[in-house]
């Protein structure tokens, strides 16, 4: 330390001044990463405690909140089996949930539930695994109610994010997943990513739309239907 | 000679010094410019969207939340906007008796296109309003609408429709915004549209005020007002946005004067039948001719045909000095049942002296929710009400997030020290945590002084992010007392469904601040009402008659000479009404004889409207959802009105349209008055869905594509949508996914690389000056 400061009150005024400078740009730039971390960090964290309360709200039949202080209540659980990924739905999209988890659109129905459920989150954290979902991947939701809707991907397109042309209402259960688009931006921008999923039921194999027991279902429920 | 030497070799040390000096200059500016470009970069991808306002704007595009007067709207291939149908004329005939104003509008559009189309006719309405006739007329065809269910009313209209038949739909679409969808127009075709609505006038500083809406042009520069108005709640999930974030910064281009005419031609006719000696009759902005008939009736008409499009009508009247009307009395039998309309005006008591003592609990929410420019607002909004504090009031301060502080145990003097002391608390507040809002409330409510007789009242400063609010609602109706809640709604999209039920179940008054410079303004007026002793206790009953229900109630405590107005049904006509209640301090007694009552058409529906009013805030007290939709829809059909739960729905049984007519923009033809493009209102649909398979040949395919865009934008009112479950598609926004944590570090990378580099530099730079010194001294 001494060192330090000696070799420092060895320099010119202007020579401390451009350390200093430096020491400063430095500072500024492991602050940003430190901030960019920490926003990585709690999608992770959040991942883990979300999923905890998830469990505990399935358990209880109610949406409870994940942590005393939180704004918000985990609603249901996204699965995709095919990348082996599962997201926790929240249930609102404010900033504040949109940093913990996945968020469920308001004015939009749970999804299983008539009508299309719109869910969105983070491109870079928890929905980043949209760029991989596939036309007739499996997405189930498992809702706190222990109520299992499975849906079928039917494509995927771009819209702006103030007309993204989705009919809140339509006559069965439809899903979609939005994130912000181009993935791999480091800017936001007015484009969102839509992937659009209908009921299972249609599909001769899958089970239907909304299960009471979703251990039926997990369990593999082609017997069922014969 | 050595010193010769010496200074040389100073000047060669301190000549690179200054070439490097230059250099490291330039890296420094270097480097700020390339931070600046991609700070710059990142705003400008942030602000894409603006361009496309200004856009819209330019092209004559509107927003279901831009028309504040009754306008025809006709979808265009971009969901959401709309182009307004030239007006041709409107007439508006007022019927004012006394406190009710019955307005019968008629306003003819023209289709302007060679398509045949359909149109949302979009009309913005006093907010207790009541809609209760629908006439249209389509070509030479009449058409009466009639009061259905919600949702029967649409699945008719949307049969209609899809049979070719001329039809048309009243929804209410929140309670200030209704619309009428018009299916089938032709080509060419003139379209009447005639509504009837009924509202209650409020006295306003001894003078009355009626509004009629004549804006036309809203639609370049929408007011920030009628934003607000149709804005939507952001738990819901909706378009809160301004849609023109930089309004400053549009001009209004030039109308085309064949879409929007410079002169917007209107007659207006009112007959006014005050009920009380007149005095000065006003209309502030437009000429108006007034014909006198004995003391209290008049006819007012305007002057000229045309008025400035850019000014509502405002007619206001006074009583004749000493004549202010102190009570009146409306009745009106329908099915033999007996309703009354009463109106006391209480006694002005004007200040004497200082403002009554009063014990003032301020609750500020500091939850995470209120991050940002909300805090700002409630610490201003705190601190301005602890300015406005005498020595002889006394306040507390209550904060919440998840925890709870009451700063003093009870309410204290605002005195200096505790003023003072209040107001470094506030400052220091920063907004974190979830939101607890029920310990926060019980503590604000929690009264040591029950009995005392000063007014106690609350101010609630929040966003209202919460999701338990009948409990809320339930806590505040049974534990208020003698206390009186005012909400204060912070930042641009306050939960304002929560706000306004808890003031009127707490019998105070809402109020929103949008932004920092509201602050004093709208905190100004909400002092104004809270310094001025109200009427309290507010009891109505008949002595010697019947009275089998009243509305509103309860009866809300009365502010800043206003008049208790309330309806009631089960009169026979005979009795006293007797109204009473504290006013400053005192007791305070009216009887009324109800055989004086006049007759009067539309007192029932008066009282229809406030009962569902009364019911709504009924739903809020925790009463069953499913019962108090039954009560509103049950007095909704027996009143024949338009509400959340009801639509006027009208149709023609003769189809219009010929079977099988094509709507394709090939066939459109070149003369379309200019201004109107026909890519933006009939074109090619690329980003909807294919439209169902079920719809038949013929333009079908074309106008029901076109439906689903109109009904995307027809419904903000998600609450009206949630709770009849079908028919309006809100129109979904869809949030901001991206954080900035990849560009955070990114940039933090590239600055710690700089910085780095720029070390680096420094190093070489004096390893360098010391190498050739050294080489010097080696020379020498």
């Amino acid at each position: 330390m001494k060192k330090i400061k000696a070799h420092f009150l060895a320099l010119s005024v202007f020579e401390r001044l451009t350390a200093l400078a430096i020491v400063a740009l430095a500072a500024t730039g492991l602050v940003l990463i430190a901030e960019g971390l920490t926003i990585k960090a709690r999608a992770a964290v959040g991942t883990v405690l979300l999923d905890r309360a998830f469990e505990r709200a399935l358990e209880t039949g109610d949406a409870e909140r994940p942590w005393p202080w939180a704004d918000t209540r985990a609603l249901a659980r996204v699965s995709v089996p095919r990348l082996g990924t599962s997201r926790v739905i929240l249930e609102d999209v404010s900033g504040e949930a949109l940093a913990w988890g996945a968020g469920h659109v308001g004015g939009t129905p749970l999804p299983g539930d008539a009508g299309t459920s719109v869910l969105a989150a983070h491109r870079d954290t928890h929905f980043a695994f949209l760029g991989s979902l596939e036309a007739g991947d499996r997405v189930e939701v498992l809702r706190a109610d222990g109520r299992l809707a499975v849906f079928i991907v039917e494509g995927r397109r771009i819209a702006r994010f103030d007309a993204p042309d989705i009919d809140v209402h339509s006559d069965t259960p439809r899903l979609v997943l939005s994130t912000c688009w181009p993935l791999d931006a480091t800017v936001s921008g007015p484009l969102r990513l839509i992937i659009e999923a209908h009921a299972a039921e249609a599909d001769a194999n899958g089970p239907p739309a909304l299960t009471d027991d979703p251990h039926d279902i997990l369990a593999g429920a082609q017997p069922q239907r014969i | 000679m050595s010193a010769a030497t010496v200074s040389t070799t100073a000047q060669t040390r301190r000549r690179p010094a200054r070439s490097r000096l230059r250099g490291l200059m330039d890296a420094l500016l270097l480097l700020a410019a390339a931070l600046a470009f991609a700070a710059m970069g990142s705003f400008a991808e942030a602000r894409a969207e603006t361009p496309q306002a200004a856009q819209n704007a330019e092209q004559g595009l509107v927003r279901m939340s831009d028309v504040v007067s009754g306008g025809l709207l006709l979808p265009t291939n971009q969901p959401g906007l709309f182009i307004e149908a030239p007006r041709v004329a409107t007439d508006f005939h007022v019927t004012i008796s006394g406190p009710v104003a019955r307005t019968r509008v008629t306003q003819r559009f023209t289709n302007p296109t060679d398509g045949w189309v359909e149109g949302i006719y979009v009309f913005p309405l006093p907010t207790d309003s009541a809609v209760d006739t629908l006439r249209m007329r389509i070509g030479d065809r009449l058409i009466e609408g009639e009061i259905r269910e919600r949702g029967e009313a649409r699945r008719i209209y949307e049969e209609a429709r899809e049979a070719g038949q001329r039809a048309s739909l009243v929804e209410q679409q929140r309670p200030n915004l209704f619309t009428n969808s018009v299916a089938n127009i032709g080509p060419g075709e003139t379209v009447v549209v005639q509504i009837e609505y009924q509202e209650s006038l409020r006295l306003v500083s001894n003078s009355f005020e009626l509004r009629l809406p004549l804006v036309v042009a809203p639609r370049y520069n929408p007011l920030p007002e009628v934003t607000q108005s149709v804005s939507i709640d952001e738990r819901t999930g909706f378009a809160v946005n301004d849609p023109v974030p930089d309004r400053e910064a549009i001009t209004p281009p030039v109308l085309n004067p064949e879409v929007a005419p410079p002169a917007n031609p209107v007659t207006i006719t009112i007959d006014l039948e005050a009920g009380f000696p007149l005095g000065a009759v006003e209309s502030p902005y437009h000429a108006i001719t007034t014909e006198e008939d004995g003391d209290s009736h008049r006819v007012i008409r305007l002057s000229e045909e045309t008025v400035p499009a850019n000014r509502d009508f405002v007619l206001t009247w006074k009583p004749a000095e000493g004549n202010a009307p102190t009570a009146a009395l409306f009745s009106e039998t329908v099915g033999g049942e007996g309703y009354l309309l009463a109106y006391v005006m209480p006694p002005v008591s004007a200040p004497e002296g200082p403002a009554p003592a009063r014990e003032l609990v301020l609750v500020i929410d500091n939850s995470g929710s209120m991050a940002g420019q909300s805090i700002v607002q409630a610490r201003e909004s705190v601190l301005f009400a602890l300015s406005r504090l005498t020595p002889r009031d006394r306040f507390n301060i209550v904060r919440f997030d998840d925890t709870l502080t009451v700063l003093f145990p009870d309410a204290v003097p605002a005195d200096r020290e505790n003023i003072d002391r209040a107001r470094r608390y506030v400052e220091r507040l920063d907004a974190e945590g979830g939101t607890e809002m029920l310990p926060a409330l019980v503590a604000a409510l929690n009264d040591r002084n029950a009995q005392a007789a000063t007014l106690r009242q609350i101010v609630f400063i929040t966003d209202g992010a919460i999701g338990n609010e009948s409990q809320l609602f339930q806590t505040i109706a049974s534990g208020l007392g003698r206390s009186r809640v005012f909400t204060v709604g912070i930042g641009s999209a306050p939960n304002s469904f929560f706000m306004t039920r808890a003031a009127e179940l707490g019998r105070g008054t809402f109020t929103h601040i949008g932004s920092e410079n509201e602050v004093r303004g709208k905190m100004e007026e909400l002092f104004a009402r809270l310094e001025t002793p109200a009427a309290t206790n507010l009891q109505v009953r008949v002595a010697g008659g019947t009275l089998s229900d009243i509305a509103p109630n309860p009866l809300p405590d009365l502010y800043l000479g206003e008049p208790l107005m309330v309806t009631a049904r089960g009169i026979d006509g005979t009795g006293t009404l007797e109204i009473t209640g504290t006013l400053a301090g005192q007791p305070w007694r009216v009887s009324l004889d109800l055989a004086h009552a006049a007759e009067r058409e539309g007192i029932a529906r008066l009282y229809g409207r406030r009962r569902i009013a009364s019911l709504e805030a009924a739903a809020s007290m925790g009463r069953e959802r499913s019962d108090v939709d039954r009560d509103i829809l049950s007095t909704a059909l027996e009143f024949g009105i338009v509400s959340r739960l009801t639509s006027l729905v009208a149709v023609d049984r003769t189809p219009a349209r010929p079977d099988g007519e094509p709507l394709t923009s090939s066939e459109v033809p070149v003369n379309l008055p200019e201004g109107w493009d026909f890519e933006a209102v009939f074109g090619e649909q690329e980003a909807a869905p294919a439209p169902a398979p079920t719809i038949r040949a013929g333009n079908a395919p074309a106008a029901s594509q076109r439906f689903a865009m109109v009904t995307t934008a027809a419904a903000p009112a998600a609450d009206a949508a949630a709770a009849t479950g079908t028919v309006a598609t809100p129109g979904i926004v869809l949030p901001s996914t991206a954080t900035p944590a990849d560009r955070l570090m990114l940039m933090g990378i590239l600055t710690m690389l700089l910085s780095g580099m720029l070390g680096l530099l420094i190093v070489v730079w004096r390893r360098a000056a010391s190498l050739s010194m050294t080489t010097e001294h080696r020379v020498r």
